[in-house]
């Protein structure tokens, strides 16, 4: 059901620009968190329930028309309406000609416009316990993830005055447990997109936005991670998309964790003399949260190129007081954090077909994300010294009824305080999905991945002989699945069923509290039935 | 099999992650003799949870507004602060127990260290291995020696004894608290004046903690391990402790005359006695505690409540700790035990050779894992009598100094000439371990502060004039300390004129000092500029450099039994020399009256000492005032209220 069709008679212009970037960028597509991803602090294995995730949709390049082979800005709504996707649609109908291709970034149109990520699960181990996921790793395997939903609705105009679009943008997202699995009926519910954006805004190429949203580049949809910037973020913003297609964007916002690092209230008399007590927030400091980003895509034959982004972030919150005791205050220090990074990406522009490597290196309080409260710091009450190193590698490469997609990262986590701890880590995955489709509406994918994690907890390797506790993890998946849009790793919606085996070693199940079952099996099975979807979502199309 | 495959595969993966780090624990630790000679140690006593918060990351649940709750302090805050604990001069610091603990029972946490659960695991609010490590490798670099606190009489409140069988632990409190204790118990209640009962613990009882219903006793009481992780009610380790049948199990101690009471009750706070005559506690207690110190090289162990454990259990414990330890290259370890008690006879009993019956000898033998023990026991005490007899009468109450000379005089009957075999080499009498104050006592100044405020020669005095005169009688309570025989064991804090009342209030922290004396603004964390501690400092300073401060022999040649307006009143004085010593010669001489200056002297006849007539003496913390001795060695000095002089020949100067 793809319900903006609409804005495809805006999309080709956009399109024309956006392609090159998109194909590289989709491919790195799909699925945020609405925790802050692996500049936090690790996910222990010790979470009775993933943590809940929300997911984007992943344009696949090849079914995304490239107008042009130069990038060029944005431009005015597009005249001609967009070309053939190269997967016919099941049910060409009266909505387009690209009704059910969940890949192409949405464009611009008047009206209101819907688009979604979801994706629902019914599965457990073999014994009949409940599925959760079993990564060691901070962002490992998503066959065991949570259910989590996007509903994305929004309002686009065309200003013929002014020649400027306007965007409305809010998605709200569910996470799990949902009311057909508990029976309870309520929802884990977040706005995670409520903004304006102008583009075109009196300078061609030239846009703002304000307000709440996801802001984020490039992801590894087999870890459902972003690797390089992926800010969930309150503020506004400004970009500009050059001539020659370089692109410069620059945003400012502020957050304030509900933890009390940032906010402490206390109680106090009322004033003239009247009855009860008041709240008064004696601490009340927010995070300034900065971005800047400068991508260019070189183009590269008919529809391939090269992409590179140059990014850094800065964190800030300024210094203030708490009460420790009645009327004994104490003063908190001004804190910061920087996060610098690139990436280089080529793409075929067909099939989907790309590479993608990134580094990342963030330090102080920006190593802990940036929904996060530092902990562990260091004896001057700063995070100081706090950093977090990230490489990742991942690529899709598909041919005839073949593809294979993969990701990896290597990540290394110190917190500020001296001594290495728990949450001090090194960290890595290697993960491959071959797969082959049948009769262009189903297929069978394989997903093997290793993972390992190094933490700062000392064991006895030896009689007086200490080394930090090292495990290791395998997995391997078995996932049958109709994909009603054709072959594609991307494509979407997909039907899947799941058959995963984990194998941990001993320092895996170490990870775990006494009596988890993690912690006792070796060997363990995960079967589920499932289903993906995205499409219509500007999510994931910036 | 998996874990075979996936290590395949592990090379290439660590070759490109590089690798977490511990400082210290990459290699074994190779255990060493590093300490020469213990007299030469100058002891600093660190509560670790009050001394600095070096690490944030060890840092849960604190609550530093509360005396009795964890406040933040760990291993590498004391590293960090070696510079200030250097500077100051000692060269052997005494550190809290370093084993997992309950984290909190009864509203008040094991911040201390003394709530055993698991002997072999280190406790994380303190920091890990590899900080405790490296805290011991750091002072080691600073020819520093650090001590172990170690308790083998009890563990935490590990279990309850389930009294009306409900499975839960109960609590009552009624009655009216008034029954003077001896006095006649009905049968079936509770044996303190106030009726507080509490299963985790119960009063003692000879035939073991009784169940009761309401239909009468119900036999011995079952005891329940709860398993509360958040409380750290966790399972006891080594594996022995899970057995309740290595615990006495008769409840809380209220009569420490009763022998019975005091060897096999539990400690006051439902610490569970443990019964240390069995064979598998005593060799888990030294594989244990052992294990520490081959963990860490660490110099010695600090023994807690001695007193409250059998004879042969301290033989066992120190002849084998020695022997294991100096197998693998330490030797000279040091083992210092606490009783908490004033009987000078009660303490020494504990370092004293006093060879056990051929009865007792062979029961004890029947452990059957070494060499056949014999008498050993601890290397020193505590020396609790002279923190009575001295610190607080004499220097703080003005008693006679009579007392002082008594106690001395008794120390090699009391504790002993012979050094245990591989021990630490000195004889106890000289080696014990001298402090004004600790952490289970108010600290000196606080009941000197009382004796201030009750002095009617500072009615109407300022404050600031009191707390000057506390100033003085701490730093005489100091001359004392540093210039005794045996070891001086400073109490954190003491320099920066630290006051706090009994405990926990004693516990302060270190980094929120307290205002000088007759100051009204604190001095910032950790200063080195005080009076006290520049006092202190100088001290320590001489007794590092005149031998006889540190090996000579005692000899007291003035003490009196006058506290009036006699003109002796008040003084005591001692020389440290010979023995060890060479010729180094030292006079300490003390006026510890706090109305009146004295004189060595008393009805003309004068304090005669062992320098030579002639010899010219010279007050080093008396500006350098210089005194001769006269003829047969007479020596008349003056001295004002609550003052001392440290006496060096002037060529020593």
């Amino acid at each position: 059901m793809r319900c903006d069709f609409p804005l495809l008679s805006l999309a080709v212009a956009l399109l024309g620009v956006v392609a090159p970037a998109a194909a590289a960028q989709s491919p790195a597509s799909p699925p945020t968190t609405s925790q802050p991803t692996a500049s936090t602090p690790p996910v222990t294995p010790a979470e009775p329930e993933p943590a809940p995730e929300d997911s984007s949709a992943v344009p696949a390049p090849d079914a995304v028309p490239t107008a042009s082979a130069a990038p060029t800005p944005a431009e005015a709504p597009p005249p001609t309406p967009v070309p053939e996707p190269a997967v016919k649609p099941d049910k060409p109908g009266s909505r387009g000609p690209h009704p059910h291709d969940p890949n192409s970034p949405p464009g611009l149109a008047d009206g209101f416009h819907f688009g979604s990520y979801g994706r629902v699960i019914a599965g457990g181990d073999s014994t009949g316990r409940a599925g959760r996921n079993g990564d060691i790793v901070a962002r490992g395997s998503r066959l065991d993830e949570a259910n989590y939903a996007e509903l994305e609705l929004r309002r686009e105009d065309y200003w013929k005055s002014t020649g400027a679009y306007t965007r409305i943008v809010a998605t709200t997202a569910f996470a799990t447990p949902i009311f057909h699995y508990n029976g309870q009926f309520s929802a884990a519910l977040a706005i995670r997109n409520l903004y304006l954006e102008v583009r075109n805004a009196g300078v061609k190429g030239l846009s703002f936005w304000a307000g709440s949203r996801m802001y984020r580049g490039d992801d590894i949809y087999l870890l459902d991670f972003w690797p390089l910037d992926n800010l969930n973020t309150i503020g506004g913003g400004v970009g500009y998309t050059f001539k020659t297609g370089t692109e410069l964007k620059f945003h400012a916002g502020l957050n304030q964790p509900t933890d009390p690092y940032y906010r402490q209230t206390i109680l106090r008399p009322p004033a003239y003399n009247q009855f009860g007590s008041a709240e008064v927030a004696i601490l009340d400091r927010q995070k300034l949260v900065s971005s800047l980003k400068l991508s260019h895509v070189w183009p590269i034959g008919d529809s391939g190129g090269v992409k590179g982004i140059l990014y850094g972030e800065l964190h800030y919150v300024p210094e203030g007081q708490r009460e420790i005791e009645s009327k004994v205050y104490e003063a908190v220090p001004k804190d910061k954090g920087f996060v610098g990074g690139a990436q280089v990406g080529a793409f075929t522009g067909k099939r989907s077909t790309y590479v993608n490597l990134t580094a990342r290196f963030a330090s102080g309080i920006a190593a802990y994300g940036e929904l996060n409260a530092p902990r562990q710091l260091r004896p001057d009450r700063t995070a100081t010294g706090a950093h977090e190193l990230l490489v990742t590698l991942s690529g899709n490469w598909e041919r005839g009824p073949f593809g294979l997609l993969m990701g990896s990262y290597y990540r290394q986590f110190r917190n500020a305080s001296r001594s290495l701890d728990w949450d001090d880590l090194n960290e890595g995955i290697v993960i491959v999905r071959p797969q082959v489709w049948f009769a262009k509406i189903a297929g069978v994918a394989l997903e093997a991945s290793y993972q390992a994690q190094q933490r700062g907890v000392a064991t006895e390797s030896e009689p007086n002989l200490f080394k930090p506790v090292f495990a290791q993890m395998g997995r391997f998946g078995v996932i049958p699945f109709i994909t009603p849009g054709g072959p594609g790793a991307f494509q979407r919606p997909q039907i899947r069923l799941i058959y995963l085996l984990t194998v941990r070693d001993g320092a895996t199940r170490s990870f775990y509290p006494a009596d988890d079952v993690f912690a006792r099996r070796g060997v363990d099975h995960f079967i589920g039935v499932g289903a993906e979807w995205w499409f219509g979502s500007t999510s994931y199309f910036r | 099999m998996h874990d075979r495959r996936l290590l395949a595969f592990a090379p290439a993966l660590l070759l490109a992650a590089g690798c977490l780090h511990f400082d210290t624990l990459d290699e074994p630790v190779k255990m060493a003799t590093h300490a020469k000679d213990w007299r030469e140690a100058v002891i600093y006593q660190v509560l670790i949870d009050r001394f600095d918060d070096g690490d944030d990351g060890n840092n849960n649940l604190l609550d530093r507004e509360n005396m009795a709750r964890y406040h933040g302090g760990d291993w590498i805050g004391l590293e960090n602060r070696l510079d200030y604990i250097q500077e100051l001069g000692v060269n052997t610091l005494w550190i809290s127990p370093v084993i997992k603990n309950i984290e909190t029972d009864a509203n008040v946490d094991g911040y201390h260290g003394y709530w055993a659960v698991d002997l072999t695991q280190p406790n994380a609010h303190f920091g890990n291995l590899d900080d405790l490590r490296s805290l011991v490798r750091a002072a080691h670099e600073r020819d520093m020696l650090v001590v172990i606190d170690i308790v083998a009489n009890h563990m935490g409140q590990l279990f309850f004894y389930d009294m009306n069988l409900n499975g839960v632990p109960d609590i009552l409190l009624q009655g009216t608290g008034t029954r003077p204790q001896g006095t006649p118990v009905p049968p079936g209640f509770d044996q303190s004046g106030f009726t507080h009962i509490t299963e985790y613990d119960p009063d003692f009882n000879p035939l073991g903690v009784q169940a009761f219903t309401s239909l009468g006793p119900a036999g011995p009481a079952p005891v329940v391990f709860p398993f509360d992780p958040k409380s750290g009610h966790v399972t006891p380790m080594p594996a022995i402790f899970q057995n309740p049948e290595v615990y006495n199990r008769k409840g809380r101690t209220f009569n420490y005359d009763d022998p019975q009471q005091l060897l096999t009750g539990d400690f006051p706070g439902g610490l569970k006695d443990v019964n240390t005559t069995r064979c598998d506690v005593k060799q888990a207690f030294v594989d244990s505690y052992a294990r520490w110190i081959e963990l860490t090289d660490a110099d010695g162990f600090r023994i807690d409540t001695v007193k409250h454990v059998e004879y042969e259990f301290w033989r066992y414990f120190t002849q084998r700790v020695r022997q294991r330890l100096a197998a693998q290259g330490k030797n000279k370890f040091f083992m210092f035990g606490e009783a908490f008690d004033g009987r000078d006879e009660l303490v020494g009993s504990f370092t004293k050779n006093d060879l056990p019956s051929d009865e007792e000898l062979a029961r004890e033998n029947s452990c059957d894992d070494g060499p056949k023990l014999t008498g050993d026991q601890l290397d020193s005490a505590f020396y609790f009598p002279q923190h009575y007899q001295v610190f607080r009468d004499v220097f703080q109450d003005a008693a006679s100094t009579d007392r002082i000379a008594g106690l001395w005089a008794n120390k090699t009957t009391n504790y002993g000439t012979v050094a245990p075999k591989d021990s630490a080499g000195v004889a106890p009498h000289k080696l014990l371990v001298n402090f004004i104050d600790n952490h289970d006592v108010a600290r000196f100044l606080y009941f000197a502060r009382e004796r201030v405020e009750k002095d009617p020669a500072f009615a109407g005095k300022s404050l600031r004039d009191k707390e000057l005169r506390l100033r003085s009688m701490l730093q005489n309570a100091l001359l004392m300390l540093m210039t005794a025989e045996g070891i001086p064991c400073l109490y954190y804090g003491t320099e920066l004129e630290y006051r706090g009342g009994n405990d926990p209030s004693n516990r302060e922290d270190m980094w929120r000092p307290y205002p000088y004396l007759g100051e009204t603004t604190p001095p910032p964390a950790f200063d080195t500029t005080g009076a006290t501690f520049a006092f202190t400092k100088k001290l320590i300073a001489y007794r590092k450099k005149l031998a006889a401060l540190r090996r000579g022999d005692t000899k007291v040649v003035w003490s009196t039994t006058r506290t009036g307006d006699e003109s002796d009143a008040g003084i005591f004085a001692f020389e440290r020399a010979g023995g060890e010593a060479g010729s180094n010669y030292v006079l300490v001489v003390f006026n510890t009256h706090q109305s009146h200056d004295s004189r060595t002297q008393f009805e003309g006849a004068a304090m005669t000492v062992s320098a030579p007539a002639g010899a010219v003496l010279v007050d080093v913390l008396g500006g350098n005032k210089k005194y001769t001795v006269g003829a047969g060695g007479t020596l008349d000095l003056t001295l004002p209220p609550v003052s001392g002089m440290l006496l060096v020949p002037q060529q020593d100067v």
